[in-house]
Order: structure tokens, then sequence, then C-alpha cells
């Protein structure tokens, strides 16, 4: 595969070895203030905060803020991580739901009264799990080999075509296309059986 | 076409990305082979997942901008990390009040540094306080300083809490002052208590009883933005 062929976003995404680095590890560099590692958590992590945002305030702007919000909690909280204690990606989670929750008793202007759920007053709001789809299949992300990460995200996220993938990396369409689906099934593997996967990965 | 090259075509095909030749002869294939059928399924809920999470694209600058602010959050002091909006009752809310009929309070953003200000009751006039805090974790950090509060007799000490109108409480902590009844203390709290508007610190008798059983010396009132 070429990073160089392709767009900026994907060659900033590929411009070193972080993405073989595990979520708690990037979280320690991120507590010595290593702000790529900070960034590559970003670039795995920010579509589902986003996502979260969107489906719990239904705002694209306080989703915004959401993203902006949380990962400033990453960076500035990073040291108190504990990867003994909950996967990087849960924590994060209750920090974003948690922020969620605050962003949106501002948006309407009065304290919560005691007692009262702070979720249920979200517009949308669903409980904790519902939100762990796109939790998973970020951190999954992360997981698989460069190849498939790279023609998923060009096919999904940057919306190419199998035979333009095939163009921007020089490598030959039916390979493209097998390679696919084998991102495809790796995926699935990593979500349906995380354990055997992360023994792998170790 | 093989039974791998089958197998390996259920991603361009739930892509729509076979040419119409591969699509018929994968869809005859699918009829008669489970196994292929239970990949495509797999392949159908990624394909999905996927989909759903390249709908929720962040803008691309907001990159540059989240970093930009995490930066610069973290340069400013450790205990600015939260931004307050204070509300403090204001004698200028009775002439908002005659006009709208309901009382008011005034709304005032202080700086971060500024912390909350906490206002003396009737018992304790002189007495005054500031809290700062910031989320670290699962908790609710917490500067507190005070100052011109009562001495406390021997079986006596401070509790600050985060409290709501129906008298529902958390506790902060609890401690003593030294001369001129100044102090400064960290405390902690469940993050959750965030959810509370208010707080006060009350002077507590050490009976054993955990609750808020004491008067209260300061209280001030609060809205995390």
């Amino acid at each position: 595969m070429s990073a160089r062929s392709c767009s900026p976003g994907w060659e900033r995404a590929f411009d070193s070895k972080m993405k073989d680095t595990a979520d708690e590890a990037l979280v320690r560099r991120v507590a010595g203030g290593d702000e790529r590692a900070f960034l590559e958590l970003y670039d795995r992590y920010s579509r589902p905060v986003y996502a979260t945002g969107v489906r719990l305030l239904g705002d694209a702007q306080l989703a915004e803020e959401l993203v902006q919000d949380a990962f400033t909690s990453v960076w500035q909280a990073a040291e108190s991580f504990e990867s003994e204690r909950a996967r990087f990606s849960t924590w994060l989670y209750r920090i974003a739901r948690n922020r969620a929750v605050d962003l949106d008793r501002r948006r309407r202007v009065r304290p919560l009264s005691v007692g009262e759920d702070p979720l249920r007053t979200v517009a949308g709001g669903p409980e904790p799990e519902a939100g762990v789809d796109g939790w998973d299949l970020a951190r999954a992300l992360s997981r698989i080999p460069d190849e498939h990460r790279e023609v998923l995200t060009l096919a999904y996220f940057e919306g190419l075509s199998q035979r333009e993938i095939s163009r921007r990396t020089g490598v030959p369409l039916g390979t493209i296309k097998s390679r696919t689906t084998a991102a495809m099934k790796r995926l699935h593997r990593i979500m349906t059986r995380p354990l055997d996967e992360e023994t792998q990965h170790e | 076409m093989s039974e791998d090259r089958f197998g390996d075509l259920l991603g361009p095909y739930v892509l729509g990305e076979l040419t119409p030749k591969e699509e018929r002869e994968l869809e005859r294939h699918l009829e008669a082979c489970s196994s292929c059928w239970d990949e495509l399924r797999a392949v159908w809920g990624i394909h999905n997942a996927l989909r759903e999470a390249a709908a929720s694209e962040p803008p691309p600058e907001l990159r540059a901008r989240t970093l930009a602010r995490a930066k610069g959050e973290s340069s400013s002091t450790a205990l600015s990390r939260l931004r307050w909006t204070v509300w403090v009752p204001m004698a200028a809310a009775l002439l908002v009040a005659a006009v709208l009929g309901f009382g008011l309070l005034r709304s005032i953003i202080y700086d971060p540094s500024d912390g909350v200000p906490l206002t003396a009751t009737a018992l304790a006039p002189e007495a005054g306080g500031e809290v700062r805090g910031e989320v670290v974790g699962e908790n609710l950090q917490v500067e507190l300083e005070v100052w011109g509060m009562p001495e406390l007799r021997e079986n006596e000490y401070y509790e600050m809490w985060y409290y709501a109108e129906d008298g529902s409480r958390i506790s902060c902590g609890t401690f003593r002052t030294g001369p001129g009844g100044r102090t400064t203390v960290n405390l902690s709290a469940p993050a959750s208590a965030r959810s509370y508007p208010e707080i006060e610190v009350t002077r507590e008798p050490d009976d054993g009883n955990p609750a808020a059983n004491g008067d209260e010396v300061l209280r001030g009132s609060l809205v995390q933005l």
C-alpha cells in the first residue's frame, strides 16, 4: 500500500507507527504530553463521540462541542486513567456521556432536579449500552492491519469505489475486492470475539 | 468461480460494486452455500456499522481545534479546567422581579480562575470563601478556601456539601480552620455532585451522625457550564 498516494487525511493516519499502538499505551503517552498520541486517539474515537453527541443532543454544533470537551478531558485526565480498571473506549464513553448530560443541562438552562436521571432528560437518550456499537467498531478498526483499515477507510469514509481505491493505492482491483472482504470479516471477528483477537494482537 | 473466490466477493457485493455477471454468480452460489450465507450476514452487519460511522463524521477542522483547546486549557492554571456560571442573589433582582413577577437570579460568568464565591450567613457574617473545582476521572476535586470562620469547639468540624433545594446533599469532605478562621483544603466528591446546584459549609457536631445536622455558615450557588 502506498500512503503517499492517499489523501492528506489518510497520509496523516499513516504517518507513524501509532497505528499499531494499543489505546491504553497511547493514553500513557498523552499523559506525558505526546500530541501525536492524542491525535491518534482522536482519529480512532472522534467519530463515536461525535455520533454520541448527535444521538443524545440532536444538534451537530453541540456534538462538536462534546468532541472538544471529551478529548480535552482525555488530555487533562490521561494521568488518572487506569488501564487495569477499564478500557480506554469505556473510559472515554463515560466521559462523553457525562459531558453530554452537562451540555444538555446548559442548553436547557436549568439545573437538574435531585434524583432526576440526566440521561432521561437528553433528547433521545439511550441506555449506555445502546451507544456501544460504534465504540466497538472504532476500537476494532484500530486493531486490524493497516492494509485492511486502508481499504475500509477509503471505501466508507472517503467514499471511493473499489476501482478508485485500486487506482489510488496501485493495488490490483481483484486484490482490493478480496482485501475489502477480508477486512470486514476481520472486523466482525474482533467485535464478536474480542478476547481471541486481543490475544493475537498482544 | 471457486468457493474461496465467492467468499472474497462478499464485501464488494454489499457495497454494490460487483459486475452484473459477478453478482448473478454470487447470488446463485449463496442459494446453495450456507457458510457463505452466514459470512454474508456478518459482512452486512459490518457494512451497516461502517456506514453509520461514516455518517457521523465530525468536521475535519475540528481535529486541530480540539488539540488547540486541549493544550490551551491545560496551559492555564490547573484548577481552571471547569468553567462555572455562578448565580448569586442580587439586590437588582428585586427590581427585575418587580417587573417580571418572579424572583430572578443574576448570572455572572466568572473567569475560571476566580472560582465560586461563598457568602456568609447570619451566623458568621465575617466569614467568606471561595471554591474552585475540576473533574478528575470519576471525581470532582475541589479546592476550598475560607476565612473569618468562627472558632470551632473541640467536638466540632466544618463540612462542605453539594445540596439541592429539597435538602438532598452530597458531602465533599470535612475540615478545620486555623488562625483567623482561615484554611485552604482540597476536598473530593463524586462527579455526580455537579448536578447539585448549591454549595454550603456547615458547622457540624462530632456526634457520629454523618448527615448534615449543623448550622450553615457559608453558602454559594452555581450551575456548572
